[in-house]
């Protein structure tokens, strides 16, 4: 529809600020002075970004000025918008806490470089429109988190480094293989091309079969980045060897990489294809095989990652078995929009804002965790206790985040766990709601047993004589106050997600915006 | 369809590459699953390896042009040509492979020098008794 530069800004401005992180790393103090201006830059253009995208509709950019389904086309819609607020909004918080947290040897090493090539990564990720090169990103941002996972480089964040780079080898060598297989398939990369050729597998000669087999093989590699069981395992190891910072990070943005691949893929391009001979009962596209897998494996993920954190002994491995569980609750509306066509919109939108909600509260909670930490040097809750009476500010943040991921109102966790609860009732999917309520219980266990050992009673030995880093609370009061804001102004939050939905299931739209000409490279694109 | 007819005259490098191909991933797997991390980075360099050669067996090594043919040419105007395509991809995958298995290398030194041992059993173990 729209050409415009500043679809490709969020990735420049990043990949900018890391290489300028690299070449004034002399100096500390410019050094952050860089990385922090380039965070808030970051910010700057994602809301650019998102607001014209809003006004003006789809956005693209061919790279190098080839016509669309021979080039690489970045496409910013309203769901790209939407995740590339949700990573932004982490992003500048994260950033300031790191510079107050992370030590200046660190700093001064790779940290902030590192920190910005993952944003490149997640930035390129959420824009492109061209399968081969969405494995190209993952790459890239799965480069710099690898090293960011070992940043301490002891014992366990080695151990934990080495199980998460080969787990996301195999995943990426997965990857290719379903991209090579869909290439052969359809004859194109193109998200746009591809699922206007799944919905017209006639006219392209298109076998449709093996399109249902690869795009299960691109699942699987979706659920391990998001960490949904049965692809959980790296997930507590990884989040604990990792930085506060970086695994605020990891669970808030980079996990949600994985969801927002599987909203574009499945519900933009998988659902296009038609399988007549392959249908089920209950649907005859693509995401009818899709259901009841996701149904099945958000279930285990809320199930396991809420019985496990309820039995941890530590905040921070607590905090990441409950990530398991709530990417059981992103995805668990996902199952069942794919089941019901009817509550499909309401499902995305449950699973944004969902997302959102765990983006700002889990964020917060691990940046929470890495205070305690840093004050006491450990998080274990044998060690622990009485933190709201030493520190009221930070037991404050912490329960505000925990509320936010049980979802009391006037929280943005509510309305995630409304919309969630709503997209169940709406489809009379009883199994989901069921799954749901269960979840929550868990959720109001685990967070509870969390405050009452870390936080309520008398102060611990390693708590009475701690002291916080006033910088770093300053940040998680921030960051509170923005779980309660985006609760308590959900209104345009709602209507983001909702254009977001639209764009997730408005195909014609995506296709329309991407190939103007109906893709026919052959007879338009003759004269490049 | 195309590709089978294509593919129909001369199936035998692909048939070939196809058993090749198939005894690259099982190599691959069974030394992932060693007990050696060195195997297991070796592994996972080799299935890496594997996709690469696949992305270029899909991609039709055999005159098959599905990004042409299936625009709607009747044949490619100067003859059976190979798809470009997938040799571009595979070696943006190359370059990749190379980086990151030059990092598992490195990290498994590192894991070494800090346990002494790069066996995945005993290193599990060393996890058990930090928890």
């Amino acid at each position: 529809m729209t050409v415009d530069q500043l679809v490709v800004a969020p990735v420049l401005v990043a990949l900018v600020t890391a290489v300028l992180c690299l070449v004034v790393r002399r100096s500390l103090r410019a050094q952050r002075a860089v990385s922090v201006l380039g965070a808030f830059a970051y910010a700057g253009v994602v809301a650019a970004l998102a607001d014209r995208v809003l006004s003006a509709g789809v956005l693209t950019y061919n790279l190098g000025g080839w016509p669309a389904p021979a080039a690489i086309v970045f496409v910013a819609d309203a769901l790209s918008a939407f995740m590339l607020s949700l990573a932004a909004v982490l992003t500048v918080p994260v950033l300031i806490y790191s510079v107050w947290y992370v030590d200046e040897f660190g700093e001064k090493l790779t940290f902030h470089p590192l920190f910005h090539f993952m944003l490149v990564g997640v930035s390129g990720a959420f824009l492109t429109g061209d399968i081969f090169n969405l494995f190209v990103w993952f790459e890239v941002m799965l480069m710099a988190s690898y090293v960011l996972v070992v940043f301490y480089s002891g014992a366990q964040h080695t151990r934990a480094g080495l199980r998460y780079l080969v787990l996301n080898l195999v995943g990426s060598a997965l990857m290719l293989l379903a991209i090579g297989g869909l290439y052969a398939t359809t004859g194109t990369l193109n998200m746009a091309d591809l699922a206007m050729r799944l919905g017209n597998p006639g006219e392209y000669g298109v076998a449709l079969a093996p399109v249902l087999g690869l795009s299960m093989l691109l699942f699987a590699v979706f659920a391990l980045k998001a960490g949904a069981v049965p692809f959980q395992w790296w997930v507590p190891a990884t989040y604990r060897a990792a930085p506060a910072p970086v695994t605020a990070m990891l669970a808030g943005v980079v996990k949600k990489v994985g969801v927002y691949a599987l909203i574009r893929l499945y519900f933009t391009v998988f659902a296009a294809a038609q399988l007549d001979a392959l249908s089920l009962p209950w649907g005859d596209t693509a995401l009818a095989y899709f259901g009841p897998v996701v149904l099945a494996m958000a279930t285990l993920s809320i199930a396991f990652g809420g019985l496990a954190a309820v039995g941890q002994d530590r905040l921070e491995d607590l905090l990441a078995y409950s990530s398991i569980g709530q990417v059981g609750f992103i995805v668990l509306p996902l199952s069942v929009g794919a089941f019901v066509p009817s509550v499909r919109h309401l499902a995305i939108v449950a699973a944004l804002v969902y997302a959102l909600n765990h983006t700002l509260s889990k964020g917060l909670l691990f940046l929470v965790a890495g205070t305690i930490r840093d004050a006491t040097g450990t998080t274990r809750f044998d060690d622990l206790g009485g933190v709201a009476r030493t520190h009221p500010v930070v037991a404050g943040a912490f329960l505000v985040g925990g509320l936010g991921l049980v979802g009391i109102p006037p929280l943005s966790g509510f309305f995630g766990k409304l919309l969630v609860f709503q997209t169940a009732a709406d489809s009379r999917s009883w199994i989901a709601l069921a799954v749901a309520l269960g979840g929550a219980l868990l959720t109001i266990a685990y967070v509870s047993r969390a405050w009452n050992r870390g936080f309520w009673g008398d102060p611990s030995a390693a708590v009475d004589r701690s002291s916080v880093d006033t910088r770093q609370v300053a940040v998680l009061v921030a960051l509170a106050a923005a779980v309660v804001v985006v609760g308590v102004g959900f209104q345009p939050v709602y209507e983001f997600a909702g254009h977001a939905a639209d764009a997730a299931v408005d195909r014609a739209n995506y296709i329309e915006a991407v190939l103007p000409d109906g893709g026919h490279l052959a007879t338009s694109g003759g004269e490049h | 369809m195309t590709a089978e007819s294509a593919a129909a005259g001369t199936a035998g490098p692909e048939l070939v590459l196809a058993i090749a191909l198939g005894l690259l991933f099982a190599f691959g797997t069974f030394l992932v699953l060693r007990r050696d991390v060195v195997r297991v980075v070796w592994g996972v360099a080799v299935i890496s390896q594997a996709a690469n050669v696949y992305l270029i067996t899909m991609g039709g090594i055999s005159g098959g042009v599905p990004v042409l043919e299936k625009l709607g040419h009747e044949a490619a105007p100067h003859g059976p040509v190979s798809d470009p395509l997938p040799q571009a991809l595979v070696l943006t995958a190359i370059v990749i492979g190379f980086a990151t298995t030059a990092f598992a290398l490195v990290l498994t030194y590192r894991v070494y020098q800090e346990h002494g041992t790069i066996d995945a059993d005993e290193l599990a173990a060393a996890g058990e008794v930090v928890r």
